[in-house]
């Protein structure tokens, strides 16, 4: 090692003992050393520029596959059926608040006091006449929608045999097999005049709208009249709702006679149609729908439960431990605090299952806890159920962060608070926390990062249902399954076909869900950074 | 209420009431955290040493800590139920002639046991250690020791923490990108260390740096001061005097290492393999190999099977197993570190 020594002040020639330098490339071993080190220190921001580069490389042709998608959907007429389709499910969801309501009715008037199944049955008859009238003016709406379908389906079905074709026809002819390839026949799909039958359908769709809202109108103004002032109050509402639905009619005729098979489906489209689509849908036998928003729904309301009960704990703890625990106490709070964090998510999303899941629903059937928005639930797997279990993920980090920053707050302060007279309480909340505000609330954002992606508690433990939960109950929607953006990645990234658009489409989730923790991460840093109290 | 006869006398009942109430708001917090942590721990501790521990002699269940997993026969044999292994019923149905054709319900994975699971995990978690601790401490030695602050070194910094706040499930899509499908490793052990070393890099990085910069400085400068050159400095009086404090405060990054499951999904980790890590034809084989890991299995028996009663052995006797290495790994660091904290005294 000796006969390798150099100093690395500059030398001077007259130097009594000098040594020639060993050098490679121009640079002394030292050199080398050093540049061997520098380059191990690039090696993060050399792995954030590779994730970045293989999360764009596999997912960019989402894009292009995502176009051609929508373009099919529209291609093929499998659109304007949707709208249809659209109507016709509006009408659904009428009928079904009218048996909501039937149930409701029913429940009331069975009551303790009330009336026997039987009496209460047959006083509903004129309500169950009138609920199936209501149900049976759209049998000639669904029937032309199943028709319509078929012949969309259809279409749709020749071109993606068209396609296969193709492609078979390019890999002979990449083989160089000319005559077999001369033999694949293909029929381009003549699609208007395909779609002439969905089309043709227009006037006699107008001629059935035209008495299906009168009907509707008809069935509207004479609605049963309920004896309870509530239950009359829903059955307002309801034909209020119907007649909403009925001024929507003129809007759909306007789309279907608009619309236009041809009309080009844009890349921003294609992108829109992944960021701020509503549904999830794979492996349909109709249309792919890849949208994201029920994901991020799905990870963002389960962040929100579990950073509602980790923020308060967290902080809570943290101030204790360091403003008012004795030193005993907090020898075994912290690292007891600390050991929490390395319970391994797969364990807690297995703890969940196992045992969490049927607590919390067993704690819901509590008669005395039926105030609590969503109580009673069936489903065990939920957002509670999941919120509670990465509330105990992130409490360690929220609590180690936040502890910290309270730390650091400069015993000047707290001190000349208590000089001034300031009670221990008054020191804490009104100078420590505001003093280390900046540090707490990037420790939540990290809290709020940790939670975002974490993967297995959600997996196991949130329902993995693909829907956005259904706001109107209120805080109702803490008990419903969701699906999240690291449990859809998970689940299904095992079983997609390289390349396809719906494996590229997991990738633009790990993407965004890459993007959005950056985004968080900074954020935090730059809190701290910005706000923090520089008191000597 | 009296009035206070001096001025330093205690304040007014209700605000000490008060500040009592709130305090105790907070310290039932802090516990009731210690508390929820306790119950998930005990209640795997205790339904899972049913599985691990037995009444008999040598009180360990070594077939549940040796074996490979296996499917669960149940059937009726002469008017008693019987309970099978796999291996077991074939063995029975051959001495047994009679019984070839016997009709037994068959569970998946609920007998044997996890030992690959075990062997798999171990292997995962000495090679991504081994790779992250070189470059973590080599980065570490960099930014602690030569590194002059400037434009680089924020940047660095920079895309250390924020590689530590990229979710688990993207650096496995990153091992799948990179790993698996463009360099061809495809399901193996080497895609699952690089994966999963990426993964704690930055712990390893912010610990070691931690460490090095409790060395005091006068050990370097009188290094330098006799003669010797920076890196003879690092490596004969920073680095040895360092290296407990990193390798204390990497076990943290171990026990994130073995907990993870999500980065070895699509990277490393087989839902089932007949053979163990070591039983490969051609060395370089195990490299490319795909293993079972201790929390993939976990995974598996708790989701992706059919549940019943005889699932429950195996799900709480693995997450036990699990759960106890990956605490004795933090428990240990943390004790180590509180040890450490005392005995270097500069």
């Amino acid at each position: 090692m000796s006969q390798l020594s150099s100093s690395a002040s500059a030398p001077t020639p007259q130097f009594p003992i000098h040594k020639r330098r060993l050098r490679f490339l121009g640079l002394t071993v030292e050199d080398c050393i050093k540049s061997f080190f520098g380059g191990n220190a690039l090696i993060s921001v050399v792995v954030l520029g590779l994730i970045t580069f293989f999360l764009v490389k596999e997912g960019a042709g989402f894009l292009g596959q995502n176009r051609q998608n929508l373009a099919i959907y529209r291609l093929a007429g499998l659109e304007f059926v949707d709208h249809l389709r659209r109507q016709s499910e509006d009408h659904t969801a009428l009928t079904r608040y009218l048996s909501d309501l039937r149930l409701r009715t029913l429940n009331q008037w069975t009551g303790p006091g009330g009336l026997t199944l039987e009496a209460a049955n047959a006083r509903l008859a004129e309500f169950d006449d009138y609920a199936a009238r209501f149900g049976d003016a759209a049998d000639p709406l669904r029937g032309m929608v199943s028709d319509l379908s078929e012949v969309a389906t259809a279409i749709k079905t020749k071109f993606l045999v068209n396609e296969d074709k193709k492609e078979e026809r390019r890999q002979l002819l990449a083989e160089g097999k000319v005559a077999e390839a001369g033999a694949v026949v293909i029929t381009a799909v003549d699609f208007p005049a395909e779609l002439r039958p969905l089309r043709d359908s227009l006037p006699a769709y107008r001629e059935a709208n035209r008495e299906f809202s009168t009907r509707l109108g008809a069935l509207l103004a004479a609605a049963p009249r309920l004896p309870e002032p509530e239950l009359q109050r829903r059955m307002d509402r309801f034909a209020e709702l119907g007649r909403t639905y009925v001024a929507t009619f003129p809007g759909i005729e306007r789309d279907l006679a608009v619309w236009d098979h041809a009309r080009p489906v844009s890349a921003a489209e294609a992108f829109t149609a992944f960021i701020f689509g509503r549904q999830w849908l794979t492996a349909s036998f109709w249309q792919d729908w890849y949208g994201v928003v029920p994901l991020l729904t799905g990870s963002f309301l389960v962040a929100l439960v579990a950073l509602s009960l980790a923020v308060p704990l967290g902080v809570g703890a943290a101030v204790y431990v360091n403003q008012i625990a004795s030193q005993r106490e907090q020898r075994f709070i912290k690292p007891g605090i600390e050991f929490i964090s390395a319970f391994p998510s797969v364990v807690l999303g297995f703890f969940g299952i196992a045992v969490l899941g049927q607590a919390l629903r067993a704690m819901s059937q509590l008669p005395w806890l039926s105030w609590v928005p969503g109580f009673p639930y069936s489903e065990r797997l939920n957002i509670l159920t999941a919120g509670c279990l990465l509330a105990l993920i992130a409490v360690p980090t929220i609590f180690t962060l936040a502890e910290d920053a309270l730390n650091n707050v400069p015993r000047a302060l707290k001190e000349a608070s208590l000089a001034l007279g300031a009670s221990r309480l008054q020191t804490t909340i009104r100078i420590i926390v505001p003093a280390s505000l900046s540090g707490i609330i990037s420790a939540v954002l990290l809290g709020l990062g940790r939670v975002v992606g974490e993967t297995m508690v959600v997996l196991l433990c949130a329902g993995n249902r693909i829907a956005i939960p259904d706001f109107t109950q209120g805080l109702g929607f803490i008990v419903e399954p969701v699906h999240t953006m690291t449990g859809i990645i998970a689940q299904e990234m095992g079983e997609v076909v390289r390349g396809s658009i719906h494996y590229r489409a997991l990738f633009m989730v790990g993407l965004v869900l890459f993007i959005l923790s950056l985004t968080i991460n900074y954020a935090a840093q730059h809190i701290v950074r910005r706000y923090r109290i520089s008191i000597g | 209420m009296n009035p206070p006869d001096h001025p330093f006398s205690p304040r007014p009942d209700g605000a000490r009431r008060l500040e009592s109430a709130v305090f105790w708001i907070f310290r039932a917090a802090a516990y009731l955290i210690l508390a929820c942590g306790a119950a998930v721990f005990l209640d795997i501790v205790v339904k899972g040493s049913a599985t691990v521990f037995q009444s008999k002699a040598p009180f360990v269940n070594t077939a549940f800590l040796t074996q490979a997993p296996e499917s669960l026969y149940v059937f009726e044999w002469e008017g008693q139920p019987r309970r099978m292994g796999d291996r077991e019923f074939r063995a029975f149905k051959e001495a047994t002639p009679a019984a070839a054709n016997v009709k037994a319900e068959s569970y998946v994975y609920s007998s044997g046991g996890i030992f690959p699971c075990i062997a798999g995990t171990v292997l995962l978690v000495v090679g991504s250690m081994t790779i992250a601790l070189f470059l973590g401490v080599c980065a570490a030695i960099y930014l602690n020791e030569y590194a002059r602050d400037g434009r680089f070194i924020r940047f660095v910094r920079l895309a250390i923490l924020n590689l530590a706040g990229v979710p688990s499930i993207v650096f496995g899509l990153f091992g799948f990108g990179m790993f698996v499908i463009f360099f061809g490793w495809n399901v193996s052990l080497l895609a699952g260390w690089f994966t999963l070393a990426f993964m704690v890099l930055p712990v390893v990085i912010t610990a070691s740096e931690e460490a090095l910069k409790a060395v005091p400085i006068g050990f370097r400068a009188g290094s330098l001061a006799l003669g010797a050159t920076k890196w003879q400095t690092i490596w004969r009086n920073v680095l040895p005097y360092a290296l407990p404090g990193i390798l204390t405060s990497s076990i943290l990054g171990i026990a994130r290492v073995a907990g993870e499951t999500a980065p070895i999904m699509f990277t490393a980790a087989y839902v089932v393999r007949d053979k163990l890590p070591w039983e490969v034809e051609r060395a370089v084989d195990f490299l490319f190999q795909g293993v079972m890991a201790l929390p993939y299995h976990i995974y598996v028996v708790s989701s992706k099977i059919p549940q019943n009663e005889f699932t429950e052995r195996v799900q709480y006797g693995t997450a036990f197993v699990f759960l106890v290495i990956v605490a004795l790994i933090a428990a240990s660091s943390i004790l180590l570190r509180n040890r450490l904290r005392t005995r270097y005294k500069w």
